[in-house]
């Protein structure tokens, strides 16, 4: 591994990395060991949008690792680059281990298999038949995915509260300028992507829909009084703010 | 409260072994073949691992040993991936965020809030980066002293859970006194892994200097007798722009 430091980040504040600090990145990055990171073995681009407002859709690199055959975790940046910001991140884990989550929680994950059967989930990079025989796993799997910095909202810093993101589950729903982003280097120049042929080629089989039609979820944050750190009672509050405050004094 | 809720039973498989089969050979030579196509730049950007502890900020004695994977993006931000272990079979547990004070300082309250410092941690021994000379390692303490943190965990893999329940908790930094306190024996655990011992590193961290100020934002807890918890709420999904806000 040997980073090449972003000098001037050209989105986040800050001065340029100074040459006392990257020696020490050179160093660590020759003597220490990176055993979890280096299990992350594929690169997998989709989209996601909040879960409160499909309006906000965010494309989506994921840097994925098997914990085991059926479970993948994922970081996610918000390009291919070095200088890449790390957004969040998404478990995916199979339909059987989907099936034994309580059901407070299912809401909280998304489908897969609309996202690959579309080819708006797909592997830069790979060639199409490797890509559909990793790709027919993923289509039906599901994704917990979790983002913590709002770059599409313009946000130089990671602000706020950690946001639920979910995925496309039918047509109509992705802003055709980012699916035909042909500015977009991360799209096209790597994968010359078709939409059409993509999706017409993928053929898998129905798998169980998370209902997720009028209801969806967001975090809030509350209080708690301490010194006994009882938990602070929520009640719904109309004065919540934008970053969804719900405080009970 | 989902982030305090008690354990749910999720996933198969028996305590601390992760819910799911081993990987197939089929999966490893797609996983083998698709790694030898693709470029993986962010995560070659990782440049450090380090160790510490944290707690969470809606029952700070239920406290954990993290390693963070770091990306340094420039001299006042970095990034971290954070794992439970530095096995190659660790959970990815969560993301932390790293800002210089000069950064920080231009955060709104609000969101100051939600930080934490990190001096008392590398004073104390209690960060360190496994298997790296102390002297090679010290520009890096001198600048992370002065530095604030924001870590959301995402799986609570401390009470047991198989798979990553409920939703994101809020972090805070050991402190020298009171809920901030890390437990001795998680330290000691910790120190006879990588043979090392926390007292002789306070001794060569004399030199590193304390911040002048620690925004009394961060830490939320220590000031206002109070720490945050994250909840679910249910909400109705904005469906389609308003346009008529350009018109």
């Amino acid at each position: 591994m040997d980073p090449v430091h972003a000098t001037i980040h050209p989105e986040v504040p800050g001065e340029k990395t100074k040459i006392g600090t990257s020696l020490v990145d050179t160093a660590a990055s020759a003597i220490q060991s990176f055993g979890p990171t280096k299990q992350i073995h594929q690169h997998l681009c989709a989209f996601h949008f909040y879960a409160d407002d499909m309006t906000r859709q965010v494309e989506a690199h994921h840097y994925c690792g098997h914990r085991n055959d059926e479970m993948r975790q994922c970081l996610i940046y918000d390009s291919p680059d070095a200088d890449a910001r790390l957004i969040g991140l998404e478990y995916i884990v199979t339909e059987d281990l989907f099936l034994t989550l309580p059901d407070s929680e299912k809401p909280l994950w998304h489908s897969h298999e609309y996202e690959v059967k579309s080819g708006v989930l797909f592997l830069p990079g790979v060639p199409g038949p490797v890509e559909r025989k990793d790709l027919e796993k993923v289509a039906k799997t599901y994704g917990k995915t979790i983002h913590f910095w709002q770059v599409d909202k313009g946000d130089d810093l990671p602000l706020g509260l950690p946001q639920v993101m979910m995925a496309l589950t039918r047509d109509g729903q992705l802003y055709p300028s980012l699916a035909k982003d042909t500015s977009s280097p991360n799209f096209t120049s790597q994968t010359g992507t078709d939409w059409a042929n993509r999706a017409s080629s993928k053929k898998t089989k129905k798998s169980f829909h998370v209902r997720t039609q009028n209801t969806r979820f967001k975090l809030g944050l509350f209080g708690q009084t301490g010194p006994m750190w009882r938990l602070g009672i929520v009640s719904p509050s109309k004065r919540r703010g934008r970053t969804g405050h719900i405080w009970r004094v | 409260m989902s982030s305090t809720s008690e354990r749910n039973g999720a996933g198969a498989g028996k305590n601390g072994i992760p819910a799911g089969k081993p990987v197939s050979t089929g999966q490893q030579i797609l996983d083998k073949g698709a790694q030898m196509l693709q470029s993986f730049k962010p995560i070659n950007q990782m440049s450090q691992h380090a160790c510490t502890f944290a707690l969470y900020s809606q029952d700070m004695s239920r406290q954990i040993e993290t390693h963070h994977f770091i990306t340094r993006l420039n001299q006042d931000f970095l990034q971290a991936a954070v794992y439970d272990s530095d096995d190659s079979d660790a959970r990815l547990i969560g993301i932390e965020y790293i800002v210089s004070d000069a950064t920080f300082e231009k955060l709104p309250p609000d969101e100051q809030k939600l930080w934490h410092s990190h001096a008392y941690e590398i004073k104390s021994g209690l960060w360190i980066h496994p298997r790296m000379p102390e002297m090679i390692v010290t520009p890096e303490l001198k600048n992370l002293a002065k530095t604030y943190g924001k870590f959301w965990c995402t799986w609570q893999t401390d009470r047991g859970d198989k798979l990553p329940l409920g939703p994101p908790s809020l972090m805070m930094s050991p402190q020298a006194e009171g809920e901030g306190v890390v437990n001795h024996e998680l330290v000691t655990k910790r120190d006879e892994k990588y043979k090392m011992s926390k007292e002789d590193l306070v001794k060569s961290r004399i030199e590193i200097p304390e911040p002048e100020w620690i925004n009394p934002m961060a830490d939320y807890w220590r000031q206002h007798k109070k720490c945050f918890g994250v909840d679910v709420e249910s909400t109705k999904m904005k469906i389609e722009t308003d346009y008529s806000i350009y018109s």
